[in-house]
């Protein structure tokens, strides 16, 4: 399919509205294949404006006389709006926008033809292999090994080809394991904390069914690791689903581990929610954060009923108690829900920043989101195909990688010295996932990932974002390496709802200026109505 | 009082005058304290010495940062100063325009209104004798007074206790001259009511009331709602409790700070703060603010403006200056309403934290603009716990005339003289702080209003990490000026050298 036969318009004259910060600005409408572009002549500076037209949300268009009005919502919460002369060119760009920017093939996508000045394709991309992190375990303990039973993805589709596995365990034991939990994710190494010498780990649920079904190979798997850790360790397993929830999950296959069948394990349940009510709860929040004119009270109860900032809570405190059961108690921690690929990976990347002071570095955090999001498996093409705006019907939408940023602000703004990226780091994170020119955040998983040569055709965000005129808008100026772990408060007191809008860098001169609404992260509106009229 | 303390700017160069008959000529303007003399400081053209006494009307406008004066003089004669810079141009004007304003001592022995203090500012065209008549026709005495003037379009804000209309509409003529009096001929004013129209009303049933349209017909009242009394300290009271509340989750936390309505009464504050600077600034016109006494949502109002309006009251000596007048001068009942704080249980009808709300005020907005404001919020959390519990007399007794009495200038120390020593200032000074000559219009909306922390949840968290990279950022800010001096110096140096370079090798 071209391009071209979904473009209805070549150009048209049209004034865009950015926001209050920032002017109009007039000039020639153009759209391509995969951007939509403005150029306000050779004259003006910047002479070119351009928006991912996967960025759009959703489009909203109004005919009055012979002029029109195009509202776009994008998915980085932007909301743009365009005034275009013409009422058919009107219809026209508002049409092709829609088609374009629903267009769901990855290899069509603009990652496969961004090919940006002082980049090479391939860079980066060999940054952060799973043997990298192996060679760091190993250089702690040898009770584990790095397994390739994974190499062409039949154990497990969404895992990478190489995972962390306990050394006394064989391949074979593994495709056991594999078929007896969730989508094959059978439990593997996300973490090793060297000061107690416990590990972290994650899985899908056991498919015990309601028969309680057993799996020997998997209950060696986790007393092989009980075994390695030290004498006499004990384990918490984490299910992030409620008991009810995890019983009710055995008429459809799924299930729990049955504490006889797992001795030295104990099971601790903490719900997490995840898939719509989590969708949802993002809508009402940004729904709520666009109305400015609201009263004191419904804006409290509407951030209060649309319970984002208890999910924050629950998610930063379960996060602190598999922190706690490693340092504190000396415990090994398994961590899974029913799939695996969701709030699971919340859990154990946050307790990750919570106890080792090197994914708080730039380096470690990009590493982090490489291994524990990415090559993990969370399918960031399904959660993040639509935001918050989006009219169509939710499918398997789910903000639960800006859930893990939003709680990563939180640990920042609690210990503003410990991360060496700042808040600019996590927006740009949040941007990339939903719309990116790199190929980084494409596809669910490494294996779709090698169907579609991603790695081969397409530029590394990481790479991206090494330039050196980006690093100093990701940089944390603040930062001083803590060498302890940061025990975040989840009081509800201490969390805030995340704005976005970091403050200027005291070194440049850069203030505020009048008649200007501070922008929300959250709400980044069209106009600016003065406060009391 | 002093010529000189008139002349904001004695001396401003590139003035260009016009006057007839006369081609264009630049020059040096210097002000004595009789004369506006424009030099060229060249011995053929011939210089301007313009008496004072002769200015009778003098216009100013502004296209970009060029301001020019026109002088209309008593002789019939008109003439016109270009003046680059709009700071220079207004602090010309306003030291040559000839005031509509004077000091009274009307109120020298407190008679005329006990909480007011001895000299109070009021138009020059109303004699002591109307100010007395004036007073017995405002609640608590509180006749109108200047409480700020704005020197980019000259009008003012002014406060007062309601007029005391009772149920017959008694009204006073003295009162309609004297707040006409400050009006331009043809502009409109507009009466800011802190309260709600239903209570005004209700208000005359017991003696007090509002400015009937048909006697003030130059003025349009607007009515807002900030709450009072009881009302504010029981918010308080909830929300303390709510902040010192450690076992609750997430839903019944945001559902009890909503119902403590803190952050509601913040919104309405700021809202109506907002709503006198853009009558002055943007719609140019005069305002007069009251609720009932005056004494607390009018202060509010009217400092809080001042805050939006005038870059001097975001500096250090600024602010204080402001709560010099407008709280701890113009009467604000501290003694009063700081009585008691969130825990104790005897409510009594007077406690209520109208300036903690103010100060909660200001930080919201220091909040919103981190680089404006000379102080930071510790100088904000000094104030109020002063204002509540002090080793210094400057927040004792309710009023001037109280603190007369007591004579605490004689037997206590000022809390200025303490926090103006450099030791303690360096404390309270924020490190961000540039400069900004403009209006800061804060935002109202309730998304963009936060809980102060600092004061609220400060006994219930550690600030240790927020301390250290304050500490961090006061560094690196210190550490980025060294440099810079370092670049001076060396850049200095090398243009000597290249001077010198440049000597030797001319022989």
């Amino acid at each position: 399919m071209e391009f071209a036969e979904l473009i209805r318009t070549g150009q048209a004259q049209a004034e865009l509205l950015r926001g209050p910060e920032e002017p109009p600005l007039r000039g020639t409408l153009c759209i391509t294949g995969h951007h939509l572009m403005l150029s306000p002549g050779p004259q003006a500076t910047p002479d070119l404006w351009l928006l991912l037209l996967r960025n759009v949300d959703s489009i909203e268009k109004r005919v009055a006389g012979d002029s029109g009005t195009i509202t776009l919502r994008c998915k980085d919460l932007r909301v743009l709006q365009l005034d275009i002369e013409g009422v058919e060119a009107t219809l026209d760009i508002a049409r092709s926008i829609e088609a374009l920017s629903s267009l769901e093939s990855v290899i069509t996508s603009f990652p496969f033809f961004y090919r940006p000045k002082g980049l090479r394709l391939g860079d980066a991309w060999h940054f952060h292999p799973p043997e990298c992190y192996y060679k760091r375990v190993a250089r702690e303990t040898n009770a584990w090994r790095l397994s390739e039973a994974n190499e062409d993805f039949s154990l497990c589709p969404s895992y990478p080809r190489a995972v962390i596995v306990p050394r006394a365990v064989d391949d074979s034991a593994l495709a056991r394991s594999a078929r007896f939990r969730q989508g094959g994710r059978f439990p593997v190494l996300s973490y090793y904390h060297a000061p107690s010498g416990t590990v972290l780990l994650r899985a899908g649920q056991p498919l015990t069914g309601p028969q309680k079904r057993r799996c020997s190979e998997d209950e060696d798997l986790l007393r092989a690791v009980l075994a390695g850790a030290r004498p006499g360790a004990r384990g918490f397993i984490v299910d992030t689903r409620s008991p009810q929830a995890a019983k009710q999950a055995r008429m459809t296959g799924g299930g729990t581990e049955a504490k006889a069948a797992y001795p030295g394990w104990k099971r601790l349940h903490r719900p997490l929610e995840t898939g719509r009510p989590l969708q949802e709860s993002f809508v009402r929040l940004v729904e709520a954060c666009g109305d400015l004119e609201q009263s004191m009270d419904r804006w409290l109860n509407r951030l209060e009923s649309c319970r984002w900032l208890s999910h924050v809570k629950e998610t930063l405190s379960t996060a602190c108690l598999a922190a706690q059961s490693m340092e504190q108690e000396g415990a090994c921690v398994l961590v899974h829900g029913a799939e695996g690929t969701d709030s699971t990976l919340l859990i154990t990347s946050l307790a990750q920043l919570i106890l080792d002071p090197l994914s708080r570095t730039m380096a470690g955090f990009q590493e982090l989101i490489e291994r524990e999001w990415i090559q993990a498996g969370h399918p960031f093409q399904l959660r993040c195909a639509h935001s918050a705006f989006s009219h169509a019907r939710p499918k398997h939408e789910a903000p639960t990688f800006l859930l893990f940023l939003d709680c990563v602000w939180q640990l920042g703004r609690q210990f503003p010295l410990s991360l060496e990226f700042g808040e600019g780091m996590l927006l740009a994170l949040f941007d990339h996932a939903y719309a990116s020119p790199f190929g980084t955040f494409l596809c669910n998983n490494e294996k779709e990932r090698c169907l579609c040569e991603v790695r081969t055709r397409t530029h590394s965000l990481w790479s991206g974002l090494s330039q050196p005129k980006e690093q100093r808008k990701l940089r944390n100026p603040l930062y001083v390496p803590n060498p302890l772990a940061i025990w975040p408060s989840a009081e509800p007191q201490s969390l805030r709802l995340w704005q976005g809008d970091p403050p200027p860098p005291p070194w440049r001169s850069s203030r505020l200026c009048s008649a200007s609404l501070p922008v929300l992260f959250l709400l980044r509106p069209v106009s600016a109505r003065d406060p009391s009229t | 009082m002093e010529f000189a303390e008139l002349i904001k700017t004695p001396r401003v160069d590139n003035v260009v005058l016009h006057r007839p008959f006369y081609p264009p000529v630049e020059g040096t303007l210097c002000l004595t304290g009789h004369h506006l003399i424009l030099s060229s400081r060249q011995d053929n053209t011939e210089e301007l010495w313009l008496l004072h006494s002769n200015i009778d009307a003098i216009d100013k406008r502004f296209v970009g940062p060029l301001g020019t004066i026109i002088i209309k003089c008593k002789d019939f004669r008109i003439i016109q100063l270009d003046i680059p810079g709009m700071e220079e141009c207004l602090n010309i004007a306003s030291s040559i325009e000839i005031s509509e304003w004077r000091l009274s001592y009307v109120n020298k022995e407190f008679a005329v209104c006990p909480s007011y203090p001895p000299a109070v500012i009021v138009p020059k065209a109303v004699d002591d004798e109307a100010l007395r008549k004036v007073a017995t026709f405002r609640h608590g005495g509180r006749f109108p007074v200047l409480s700020y003037y704005h020197k980019k379009n000259g009008m003012v804000i002014m406060r007062s206790g309601q007029p005391l209309t009772g149920t017959n509409g008694r009204r006073c003529k003295e009162d309609e001259k004297l707040i006409n009096a400050t009006l331009r001929a043809g502009k409109r004013g507009y009466i800011i009511d802190t309260r709600p129209l239903n209570v005004a009303q209700q208000a005359r049933a017991k003696g007090g009331g509002f400015e009937q349209e048909a006697h003030y017909p130059q003025w349009r009242r607007i009515h807002k709602s900030i709450e009072r009394y009881h009302i504010l300290q029981e918010s308080l009271i909830k929300l303390v409790e709510s902040c010192n509340d450690q076992t609750q989750n997430m839903d019944r936390w945001l559902s009890k700070l909503e119902a403590s309505n803190w952050l509601t009464h913040i919104k309405e504050i700021l809202t109506t703060a907002c709503l006198a600077a853009q009558c002055l600034d943007r719609e140019g016109a005069s305002i007069l603010v009251h609720g009932t006494e005056g004494t607390d949502s009018t202060l509010q109002v009217t400092s809080l403006a001042q805050i939006i309006l005038e870059p001097r009251s975001r500096t250090i000596r600024g602010f204080e200056a402001l709560i010099e007048r407008e709280w701890l001068q113009a009467g604000h009942p501290f003694q009063q309403r700081c009585a008691q704080s969130a825990y104790c249980n005897s409510k009594q009808k007077w406690e209520a934290p109208v300036f903690l709300l103010f100060l909660d005020c200001v930080w919201q907005i220091l909040r919103q603009f981190p680089c404006s404001f000379e102080f930071n919020e510790n100088f904000l959390i000094m104030l109020f716990e002063h204002a509540y519990a002090s080793q210094f007399g400057t927040f004792l007794g309710n009023n001037e005339s109280e603190r007369c009495k007591l004579k605490l200038q004689q037997k206590t120390m000022s809390l200025w003289s303490w926090v103006n020593r450099p030791s303690e200032l360096s404390k309270f000074t924020n490190p961000l702080f540039e400069a900004n000559n403009l209006v800061i219009w804060p935002s109202v909306a309730p998304q963009s209003l936060q809980l102060w922390e600092g004061i609220f949840l400060r006994w219930n968290r550690s600030s240790k990490y927020l301390d250290e990279a304050y500490e961090e950022m006061v560094n690196i800010i210190e550490y980025n000026k060294e440099l810079q001096a370092k670049v001076n110096l060396l850049r200095r140096q090398l243009a000597e050298l290249e001077t010198e370079d440049g000597v030797q090798e001319s022989p």
